[in-house]
């Protein structure tokens, strides 16, 4: 499939620094976004450190078939899911052993939100509270659970969502790398079509810009990288208080026409048909 | 008598956007909250229940008690059948608030070493492993009862129940299914001209929702304008294809 993708990262209206960090690797169609936490330049240090490693992993894993696997994966995971797992688990244990050797940087820590697409197949890892939507047919889902206490009270229906949007507790996150040494990862993995839009944002986006505004502009805006822009203008309009990350990859239709697409079949390792387009 | 006139009552204030809307001191009545004008802190919101909460003393503490509210009663940001109040707690009734105070008085600090106020974070922080422990053992506690009760094991099923699928029922193990002519997708249609993707089905955190794709899908015989909630039983008919949305025990 061909893919067409854009990012966008700014540091906002109130903030001097920018802690979010994203990184498009094209041959691989591979999208990592992480918003960085902790004092001074730390939360910037642990968001690199984090898209870093994921990115160097993953390109590892490619030439290298012996890459090592850690954390749990399932048997029935792809590869290059059970790769983009053990990516986030390795970034993680670089910024957690940072923080412990540097008595400075401790509380560093940082979301990420990568998504690796493969043909049809998508993998996706997370940890945070940044975000990966799906748009489908007009549709928006937000495929990550974000991992804050507020979403998370929510979910066990203390919260209402309204509620939930106007608490103080908002920051406060149950998971992120460089907070333990062994965390738990979310990973999915699920089957792209074609048209379908795929969209990771930092906090700085979700909490300023609505679904629906997110889904209006991903339709009304097929360029990714000018949609991304719109986007962060959206939420620096609304005051920007805090940075924010938007990266977009667009699913173009088959250019070779439906027939390939009805044999079907072949949507699965692919490899590296990833002629990816973008900006 | 000067001592009787000193000695303050503990005070309710209910409080909408920070801005107290009425004080009333709780004695030994009991201070009903809810939406009908009858009560002592009366509350005109359509998420407030007509007779919502009251507040009372028993046994030398202040007791909140949710009077089976459709929306729910919330100390703290929990939501509480019967909780004990303390002094600086605040009950959360619909978009209102309601602040004790004790201080004046304080019937019985027997929690004296218990934070009150939360403290509004704006840097974002990670709780540390026992924090989040206790944060979420609380969190816990009050969920808990609400997700057993419909946490029973429920498959959601979709079965065929006319037109050409290449199955005639689905479990919808996945959070996205696709129903279309597509290869990839979990329901395929078969026949020469029906769409790739003519409608979807995704998990959200509250359930299955059907939406458009190359199609508008009916739900009970109504065209649906977005995504809409499935529910047992639902009729879902799209591209010549009915579908009933079930969940199996």
């Amino acid at each position: 499939m061909r893919i067409v993708s854009g990012g966008v990262t700014d540091v906002g209206r109130v903030r001097t620094n920018n802690e979010d960090c994203y990184k498009i690797v094209e041959p691989l169609n591979l999208f990592v976004l992480s918003d960085g936490m902790g004092g001074e330049a730390h939360g910037e240090i642990a968001s690199a450190m984090a898209v870093e490693t994921v990115v160097k992993h993953c390109l590892d894993a490619e030439t290298n078939p012996a890459a090592p696997l850690i954390g749990a994966v399932q048997p029935d995971w792809s590869a290059r899911t059970k790769h983009l797992t053990t990516s986030v688990h390795l970034a993680n244990r670089y910024i957690f052993k940072s923080a412990e050797k540097n008595p400075d940087r401790r509380g560093m820590g940082a979301t990420l939100t990568a998504v690796w697409i493969d043909g049809a197949r998508l993998s996706i890892a997370h940890v945070g509270d940044s975000r990966a939507y799906l748009l489908r047919g007009g549709s928006l889902l937000q495929l990550t659970r974000d991992h804050s206490l507020v979403a998370e009270q929510v979910r066990r229906g203390i919260l209402t969502a309204a509620e939930a949007e106007e608490s103080g507790m908002q920051s406060v996150l149950l998971r992120a790398l460089g907070a333990q040494a062994l965390i738990e990862v979310d990973a999915e993995e699920h089957t792209l079509f074609p048209l379908d839009v795929l969209l990771l944002c930092s906090d700085g986006l979700s909490r300023m810009v609505t679904e629906p505004e997110i889904a209006g502009t991903l339709q009304a805006e097929t360029d990714p990288a000018r949609a991304a822009e719109k986007l962060v203008g959206l939420a620096n309009e609304r005051g920007g208080p805090d940075n924010i990350t938007v990266v977009i990859a667009r699913i173009e239709k088959e250019s070779r026409g439906w027939f390939s697409w009805l044999r079907g079949g072949t949507a699965k390792n692919q490899g590296s048909n990833g002629s990816a387009g973008g900006n | 008598m000067v001592a009787l006139e000193e000695i303050e009552m503990p005070k309710l204030s209910l409080m909408f956007n920070n801005k107290i809307v009425k004080e009333v001191s709780v004695g030994s009545r009991p201070v009903t909250i809810g939406r009908s004008p009858d009560n002592d802190l009366p509350v005109d919101n359509l998420a407030v229940s007509n007779y919502h909460a009251k507040i009372y003393f028993e046994a030398g503490r202040m007791v909140v008690e949710d009077l089976d509210s459709l929306n729910g009663t919330f100390v703290n940001d929990l939501r509480v059948e019967r909780a004990t109040l303390h002094d600086g707690d605040n009950v959360h009734i619909g978009k209102h608030r309601i602040k004790v105070d004790t201080s004046g008085d304080a019937p019985v600090p027997w929690d004296s070493g218990r934070k009150t106020a939360t403290p509004r974070i704006d840097e974002t922080m990670v709780l540390d492993t026992k924090e989040r422990r206790q944060m979420l053992q609380q969190a816990a506690a009050m969920g808990e009862s609400m997700q057993f009760a419909s946490a029973r094991m429920k498959v959601p099923t979709l079965v065929v129940l006319n037109g050409k699928t290449d199955q005639k029922e689905y479990v919808l193990i996945n959070k996205l299914t696709v129903i279309g002519k597509s290869a990839m997708a979990t329901v395929r249609l078969m026949g020469w001209f029906k769409p790739h993707m003519a409608a979807q089905i995704n998990q959200r955190d509250d359930g299955y929702y059907l939406g458009p794709g190359d199609k508008v899908p009916n739900v009970n015989g109504t065209p649906i304008s977005g995504p809409v909630r499935l529910n047992d039983g639902d009729l879902v008919e799209v591209s010549g294809v009915r579908l009933n949305f079930i969940f199996r025990e």
